[in-house]
């Protein structure tokens, strides 16, 4: 018996690894009402799902950026006015028609204004149902901003855009790429990076007429993908108080067709929001499955069709990868060219794996989606830039220092005031932490910044000084250094070995069982001997592992061979923007834990603590000293002394580098700059693609205009280096005026530290 | 009334040669020597679980030791077993993996209790893993293979598990030894839970079940 005439057309029938919901609608309405006609639209022949046996016919469309957008409409219009449906399986789709079509009684599809109030990253039309949102940032703040937040979230984030797409980000170099590509992939900057929260992935699906809800379910998911992809889960009905607040929303929002608000429910139960799909979800057809027939329901309510259901016992789903046959109406499309094949670059298998995949297009290639936000059809977004957060005083310095430069470039000029800012400031969170004990003391980090400036600095302030190296410790001494304020760490500390060690040091810690060994057997090389520890599964080259439990009883007895030698202290070191300030904090707090046991079982007193450096400026003056003193005092109270290691958050800012313009090149429109080349490079700045500068341009001192230098900000422009390395980018893109000329300057801020001390000689003859 | 299910649970558990061995057996917990041995083998142990519930979950109240699988192996281990030696070892079983999960647990503050279950599985697993016992079992002096207990059945074998106390009065099951939460859900088939007995000194709600001190509770 033929149910009605009319058809239900369906887009988005890929079924890939990432699998679009339209073979799933199908299935669900198939299952509910087996004799209604069922399109499968695509824009893509290879769109497996249009071969599936629910779907009576297919639409094929060209590839959207071959698409006429006034006739896409009209054709639309025509099918919508037969009194057919069209349900949209594709998140671009349906933004692209709520932005361009509208809405019609026979589109089952979400309108804009809804879309609005579920974009990410707040989804704020369902907050009030319990979900949180997890803290997030712009990606477009400045670039310190950004890198502040992936530090303090211990690099665990994720860039997403408003509708579509999320990336993960593990480094400076991943968000940078990151942030290009899906602002050139999604035309769109409104990317934000969100901390990633640990947790069980949930949701809840939805169908609404009209806005009308019409069921709901909440689905755990069971098994996933490495693609992220629900493969197994579980479907029950949602609770009445949750299906009465959706239900409020749903009226509010006038909210039509599926959707899916995903969230991630933690370890104590909070849920937090990742985001809302306008759609049903690829794995619609498992409620189906299980008694509950979201689409089925939706065209039930539509068309008044009866609709029967009955609950399944086990309520959960699971998928399996299915041979079908193909019909020769879809037709498969041509195999590629061999040499189109691509090489997989990230360890899987060859043509078989699952690299092989980039022959079936991701969505953003089929589409030419120009975002919801703008009705421009030569929509070209420009990055919105918040200015970078330059203090006064740095940018007064850097103006001040290059008001009349005019030296040879590369250059790289210190900024004393600035750099004494730091000092200072880190002299007064020393002097405020002396109202409590431990002490917290101060040992200045020679391989960072090894000048005479920087070292008689240290000392004028009052800080220790920690060498690597008998080397360093020799540069120490004849820097005025006592040997009993030297700190001796790191596994080559006896280097080299034709120079006898010094004595009388402040502290020594060992990097081996060995190490602490041989230096027993030598007395009074320092009045504190201890040993570095290597925490569980951080990785590190350094320190004793105590992973190990052989390890840990060979400290135990090492210890106990001090016998009074020396007084007993431990030293621990990743640096917090490595492994992120959260990790850090852990770290120190397990460190405390360590320390505490082995106290207990030699008797002997810990009472010296080393946290070593490699901290970002921002991050030290961040560091709650209060909080460090009181958790050692209380863990271990024979502590007398807490040391840190400032290198770089006490240096890297108070230098710059200067560079001249080499050569300037213009897209081909001429309208823009598209690369300068400088006379700096990578050798100059080893560091430039670990973590964010500060960068400021000035027209040269031969320039009519005499402008200050000012900071820049994120643009089009590549600075390029001036050395012939592939790797030698200096920026991937910043803003630069239009009549940029050769021998103008581009200053790189934050230059210092690292960046002077690894620096290294290269293509100067 | 009964159901065909609890006809086919009641059949399962009957024929099973050493149930009654099962619902009698006392949960497992480590030996301490009440020496230098173990006490520096249980404090290098919570360290090393203090810095591994650290990394991934330190946020949240209730941190899952899901590492002790990677740390040990699931497999046949001497019983009883002590501190000093079970951190020589890289294969542990589940009673072990139960104390040991405990352990951490309690450490981190919660009311933690021992748990035992009856799990079904076909005799094809419970074949591979009478032999895996017979074969992999660390020898000990005087030891006879009588003296090792028969956790395996046919289709049904005896599993130790954590429950956790929660504020509210309710329960969670933590399977230590493989890293997941047990449902009360009601199945039948391979690796369904049929029976669980808590050793909390209070009446627990997991689901819609209760947990009475030492009673075994069908599923």
């Amino acid at each position: 018996m033929k149910m009605s005439k009319k058809k239900i057309y369906i887009s988005g029938m890929h079924s890939g690894q990432n699998p679009s919901a339209g073979v799933g609608i199908a299935r669900c309405l198939r299952k509910a009402f087996p004799d209604l006609t069922l399109v499968g639209v695509d824009h893509w022949q290879g769109s497996s799902g249009l071969h599936d046996s629910s779907v009576d016919e297919a639409f094929l469309l060209p590839q959207w950026k071959q698409i006429d957008r006034k006739r896409h409409i009209s054709q639309i219009h025509a099918i919508l006015d037969e009194g057919n449906l069209w349900i949209s399986a594709l998140d671009v789709e349906v933004y692209w028609l709520a932005q361009n079509f509208g809405t019609h009684p026979n589109l089952i599809c979400p309108s804009g204004s809804a879309l609005k109030r579920t974009s990410k990253p707040h989804v704020e039309a369902f907050t009030h149902l319990g979900f949180e949102v997890p803290e997030n940032i712009s990606a477009y703040l400045s670039d310190n901003e950004v890198h502040s937040f992936l530090r303090q979230n211990a690099w665990q984030c994720w860039i997403k855009g408003p509708y579509h797409d999320a990336k993960r980000v593990t480094s400076w170099e991943v968000f940078q790429q990151a942030r290009d590509k899906m602002q050139k992939d999604w035309k769109t900057t409104q990317l934000f990076v969100q901390k990633n929260m640990i947790g069980n992935e949930e949701s809840i699906c939805f169908a609404a007429h009209q806005g009308e809800l019409i069921s709901a379910v909440h689905m755990e998911k069971r098994l996933i993908t490495p693609e992220g992809k629900t493969w197994a889960g579980r479907v029950t009905p949602v609770t009445s108080e949750l299906f009465q607040g959706l239900k409020t929303t749903i009226r509010k929002l006038e909210w039509c067709g599926g959707g899916e608000i995903e969230y991630t429910r933690d370890p104590d139960g909070k849920k937090w929001v990742i985001e809302c799909n306008p759609r049903f979800p690829a794995w619609i057809y498992g409620s189906a499955l299980i008694g509950n027939n979201l689409p089925g329901r939706i065209v039930s309510k539509a068309w008044d069709l009866p609709l029967l259901e009955s609950q399944s016992h086990y309520p959960f789903f699971t998928r399996v990868v299915q041979e079908i046959a193909a019909k020769e109406t879809v037709g498969i499309p041509l195999p590629p060219d061999p040499s189109l094949t691509p090489w997989p670059v990230d360890g899987q298998k060859g043509k078989s794996g699952p690299s092989q995949s980039s022959f079936i297009p991701p969505l953003r290639d089929t589409m030419d989606f120009r975002g919801f936000d703008s009705e421009d059809e030569e929509f070209e977004p420009t990055p919105i830039r918040i200015p970078e957060s330059v203090p006064q005083l740095y940018s007064d310095e850097v103006n001040s220092v290059t008001s009349d430069f005019s030296g040879e470039t590369p250059s790289r000029i210190h900024l004393e005031n600035w750099t004494m800012s730091r000092f200072q400031s880190l002299i007064d969170s020393v002097q405020q932490s002396k109202k409590r004990s431990p002490e917290i003391r101060i040992g200045y980090s020679v391989k960072t910044c090894p000048t005479d400036m920087h070292l008689a600095k240290a000392r004028k302030s009052g800080f220790y000084t920690e060498c690597i190296s008998q080397m360093e410790v020799h540069r120490a001494l004849r820097a005025g250094t006592p040997s009993n304020e030297i700190i001796l760490n790191g596994p080559g500390k006896f280097w080299p070995l034709t120079t006898p060690p010094v004595m009388g040091l402040h502290m020594l810690f060992c990097d081996s069982f060995e190490e602490f060994d041989r230096v027993l057997e030598i007395p009074s090389i320092s009045g504190c001997i201890g040993m570095r520890i290597r925490l569980p599964k951080l990785p590190s080259r350094f320190g004793i592992p105590v992973d190990e439990y052989e390890n840990f009883e060979r400290i135990i007895a090492g210890i106990k061979k001090l016998k009074g030698q020396a007084i007993l202290g431990f030293h621990f070191h990743m640096p917090s923007w490595i492994i992120g300030v959260k990790r850090w904090k852990e770290a120190f707090q397990s460190i405390l834990t360590w320390c505490e046991v082995v106290e207990n079982l030699t008797h002997v007193p810990v009472q010296r603590l080393d946290f070593g450096g490699g901290f970002f400026p921002s991050d030290l003056e961040g560091l709650n000293f209060e909080w460090i003193q009181r958790s050692v005092h209380s863990a271990l109270p024979k502590v007398e002394a807490i040391y840190f290691e400032p290198g770089r958050s006490l240096t890297q800012e108070g230098e710059i580098l200067v560079s001249r313009v080499l050569s300037v090149r213009k897209s081909p429109k001429a309208k823009e700059v598209s690369e300068v080349v400088v006379d700096a490079c990578v050798a100059e700045l080893p560091l430039i693609q670990s973590y964010a500068h500060r960068i400021f341009y000035k027209p040269s001192e031969f320039s009519d205009s005499a402008d200050a230098c000012q900071i820049v900000e994120k643009g089009k422009t590549k600075v390029l280096g001036r050395i012939c390395m592939e790797s030698d980018i200096l920026n991937t893109g910043i803003k630069l005026p239009d009549n940029i000329k050769i021998g103008d300057l581009i200053i790189f801020g934050d230059a210092g530290a690292y960046e002077r001390s690894m620096s290294y000689d290269f293509g100067r003859g | 009334m009964i159901s065909v299910a609890d006809n086919l649970i009641r059949e399962l558990l009957d024929s099973e040669e050493f149930y009654n061995r099962w619902i009698e057996h006392p949960t497992s917990s480590i030996i301490h020597h009440d020496q230098e041995c173990c006490q520096h083998a249980r404090l290098w142990f919570l360290s090393y679980a203090r810095s591994m519930e650290g990394w991934s979950c330190s946020q949240f109240d209730l941190k899952a030791p899901v590492w002790l699988s990677q740390l040990f192996n699931w497999g046949p281990s001497i019983w009883p077993i002590s501190w000093c030696q079970l951190v020589k070892e890289k294969t542990l079983d589940c009673g072990v993996f139960a104390a040991l999960a405990q352990e951490i647990l309690k450490a981190q503050g919660h009311q933690v209790h021992s748990g035992q279950c009856l799990l079904v599985y076909n005799d094809t697993c419970t074949n591979h893993w009478k032999d895996l016992w017979r074969t992999k079992m660390p020898r000990k002096e005087g030891r006879r293979s009588g003296d090792v207990f028969h956790w395996i059945g046919d289709q049904v074998v005896y599993h130790e598990v954590c429950i956790i106390e929660l504020p509210d009065g309710s329960a969670k099951v933590y399977d230590s030894t493989f890293g997941g939460w047990y449902e009360p859900l009601e199945r039948i088939g391979f690796g369904a839970l049929l029976a669980i007995r808590s050793e909390c000194p209070r009446l627990l709600r997991w689901g819609d079940k209760f947990l009475s001190c030492g009673e075994w509770v069908d599923l």
